[in-house]
């Protein structure tokens, strides 16, 4: 199922579209970057470009003049400059041009000093270190600055500085600065669009992204929920196919295996149903008869007193014959119903150890003083099948009273966390270390040969180990040929719930000492 | 003399059952169809029903239900199956017991003369259970002046429990006192009729107060308004 409080981690449409979007943002970031870098190299250049040969063929035409001024006097000078520096700034094919005239530095004050700036620009525009560098060379320097006038205000530009003659004055350094406030307004221009684009872009590839997954993704989704239906029991449940494409196959190839197994299990369940409805029709078929040969055999044997000897025992033997029929009976039905998996438990809170006392008082009144039992409590609850549970007593109990040769049968139930144990041990016959695996097979015995005691089915011990079976638990039997024999029932307290602990160990401690063979403690 | 209504389609089954019955002093009559019971049923008043679940014409559930409808007589359901499910249906249509078959025909008389026992105890007067007034000579139950209609199974069993307020029943203790039955675990049998007299004498069936579980052991009668655990 998909978690709506993961999405991330639990969606693969979320997981690629995220990647993609971060992927693609990295991608878009590197790209703008790199374009608008070229693009504002490329301003800045064609800029400074203009600038210096605006500034070359303004310096030359200034020298001109002033080579021509050289017979004028101071105030003819100062007309030139004035009109030189105002020309300047606002001639030239680029607005924002600022111009400055500096001396060069000198110890002492000249005369005829002709420095001048347009404007409100203040000499601070001009680095010191960039003035040097004019003043050490013949041609045209350049340099960026931060154009700064009187007011405060700064704007970033470019300076480009030569040298010119005045005469009569000596050598001053003319600059001429130029904004790049036109230039910078363009390129926040490019880099909001820039900026603006990549965002939508990458909304864009997400959202593409998105849309394309969640095209291979639903179908596949769907599958899984489609799996997850059938394996919850819904068999009757497809996928939708639509197109030729692989999700199709995917599909087509998934319904067909959905299809399939629908077949098997439907032809089981028949198969187990039609076991089920035997068993209980054999069932309702045998037992109504035998309840009439029941009765009058009941009949029958109610006025034996007034048959002769022969028929009165014919009688006897009948009504016996039909009580080990009908125990046969119910077990065979027993043994089917296991076999067509068809046993229904009926689980419900019980106190095993009452219900141990009371199955042993019934089961042998008269023998109480032979069988003991251990009980550290009084009451253990468990969740079971009161039924089978007293069923395993019984076949335990019966098994070990017909085979202790009158020795004391000790019954010990001990509980611990999570299962509860009973251990039914007998010092009888006991049996052959290598039958212990055989003894819960159907109808067998130990000796062949040996009469059978009780009339015992040869189902019990095989009944008893699928009643175990049923509640999760288990049966084993430890035996020793002349020392008796040793039965634990261990099944879980809640119902369903796997053991972790068996209280009980099939070998007793009497025995622990001559163990040789580790294969003693084998489960069955 | 008490007449008991064999309900069953085997006919020598029911013969026998006849024998069985007549010599153990009672009267039947017997069915063989489902479908032809309730008229019978109406024109004869039997004291007791003997019903096989499995019957032509209309099957031994459903005409347990309809004697159920109108009647109060003691049924005991006759069964081959011995699976919970059948079972739980005939008791939860309303027969006060079943029996197993192949059955020990004493045992079936003894579980008969259970059922048609009239309980009058030494102290033959007013028991109460909650705000349940119980006249064990009218065999009868009353709230507030009001008659409820039980079984006479369901009034044993609210009597067995009303009698002894303090005891907590084993579910084997109700099914020897109530039943009859010498020795058995069958579960279901107490609990679907405990479910039943709850449905009939509790306030609120889902929070019985009258008949409380006791968890692992069985039931007893509770005092409504004490919270039990």
């Amino acid at each position: 199922m998909i978690s709506q409080k993961r999405p991330w981690r639990s969606s693969l449409v979320w997981r690629v579209t995220g990647n993609s979007v971060l992927l693609s943002l990295g991608i878009i970031w590197l790209v703008g970057s790199a374009l608008f870098s070229q693009i504002s190299t490329g301003i800045f250049e064609e800029k400074l470009a203009n600038s210096i040969s605006d500034s070359q063929s303004s310096i030359r035409s200034i020298q001109v003049q002033l080579a021509v001024a050289q017979f004028q006097n101071d105030a003819g000078i100062r007309k030139i400059v004035d009109q030189m520096i105002s020309v300047a700034s606002i001639s030239g094919n680029t607005a924002g041009r600022e111009v400055a005239l500096l001396h060069f530095p000198v110890v002492r004050p000249v005369k005829n000093n002709y420095e001048r700036t347009s404007n409100l620009l203040s000499t601070k525009s001009i680095p010191e270190a960039f003035r040097t560098k004019v003043r050490t060379s013949t041609g045209l320097q350049w340099s960026r600055t931060k154009i700064t006038f009187l007011g405060g205000e700064k704007v970033n530009g470019i300076a480009v500085g030569g040298i010119v003659e005045i005469p009569n004055s000596g050598t001053y350094e003319l600059y001429f600065l130029y904004g790049l406030t036109s230039q910078e307004n363009t390129l926040t221009l490019i880099r909001n669009a820039l900026w603006f684009t990549g965002l939508a872009l990458i909304f864009l590839i997400g959202l593409v992204t998105w849309l394309v997954i969640r095209q291979v993704v639903i179908p596949v989704r769907e599958a899984a929920e489609i799996a997850e239906q059938l394996s919850a029991g819904d068999l009757g449940r497809r996928m939708e196919v639509h197109g030729e494409n692989e999700i199709a196959r995917l599909g087509i190839s998934f319904n067909e295996m959905a299809l399939s197994m629908q077949q098997q299990i439907s032809r089981l369940e028949n198969l187990s149903r039609l076991q089920q409805r035997f068993v209980s029709d054999v069932s309702h078929e045998l037992r109504t008869p035998l309840t009439t040969i029941r009765m009058a055999s009941e009949v029958i044997y109610a006025s034996r007193g007034s048959f002769t000897t022969k028929v009165s025992r014919s009688a006897e033997l009948l009504i016996a014959q039909i009580d080990r029929f009908e125990r046969l009976l119910a077990d065979l039905l027993e043994v089917s119903r296991f076999d067509a998996e068809a046993a229904v438990m009926v689980v419900e809170p019980i106190d095993i150890v009452q219900l141990l006392r009371r199955t042993v008082d019934y089961l042998h009144p008269s023998r109480e003083r032979i069988i003991n039992i251990f009980s550290d409590e009084e009451i253990i609850l468990v969740d079971a099948d009161t039924r089978r549970i007293e069923r395993i007593f019984r076949n335990l109990i019966t098994n070990a009273i017909d085979h202790c040769e009158d020795k004391p049968v000790d019954i010990t139930i001990v509980e611990s966390e999570d299962a509860v144990a009973v251990g039914v041990r007998d010092y009888g016959v006991g049996f052959q270390e290598k039958d212990s695996h055989r003894l819960f097979d159907r109808f067998w015995r130990a000796d062949p040969a040996r009469a059978r005691i009780r009339g015992g089915t040869g189902l019990g011990l095989s009944i008893a180990l699928e009643d175990a079976k049923l509640h999760h638990g288990t049966l084993e039997a430890w035996g020793r040929l002349r020392r008796g024999a040793h039965f634990v029932l261990t099944i879980p307290k809640v119902a369903g719930i796997e053991m972790a602990t068996h209280p009980i160990s099939v070998v007793p401690d009497s025995e622990l000492s001559t163990i040789v063979n580790p294969e003693d403690s084998e489960e069955i | 003399m008490t007449l008991i209504m064999v309900v069953d389609d085997d006919q020598d089954l029911a013969e026998m059952l006849g024998i069985v019955l007549n010599g153990a002093g009672f009267e039947v009559d017997l069915v063989s169809r489902g479908d032809e019971v309730m008229d019978l049923f109406r024109a004869q008043s039997p004291d007791l029903v003997l019903l096989d679940v499995m019957l032509p014409g209309m099957t031994g559930i459903e005409v347990c239900r309809d004697i159920r409808a109108e009647s109060m007589v003691p049924i005991v359901m006759l069964t081959a199956k011995g699976d919970t499910h059948d079972v739980v249906l005939g008791l939860e249509a309303g027969a006060d017991d079943y029996m197993v078959k192949p059955f020990n025909p004493s045992e079936l008389v003894a579980r008969i003369k259970t059922r048609l026992r009239r309980q009058i105890s030494e102290s033959a007067g007013g028991l109460k259970i909650g705000d349940i007034a119980i006249d064990q000579l009218a065999h009868s139950i009353m709230r507030e002046g009001k008659v409820i209609p039980l079984t006479r199974l369901e009034f044993d069993l609210l009597v067995a429990l009303a009698k002894e307020p303090g005891r907590v029943f084993t579910r084997e203790a109700l099914l020897n006192e109530v039943w009859g039955y010498r020795h058995a675990t069958d579960t279901r049998l107490v609990n679907v009729h405990v479910q039943r007299l709850r449905s009939k004498v509790e306030q609120d069936p889902e929070n019985p107060e009258l008949i409380v579980t006791v968890r692992g052991v069985g039931y007893k009668a509770g005092v409504p308004g004490t919270k039990e655990q």
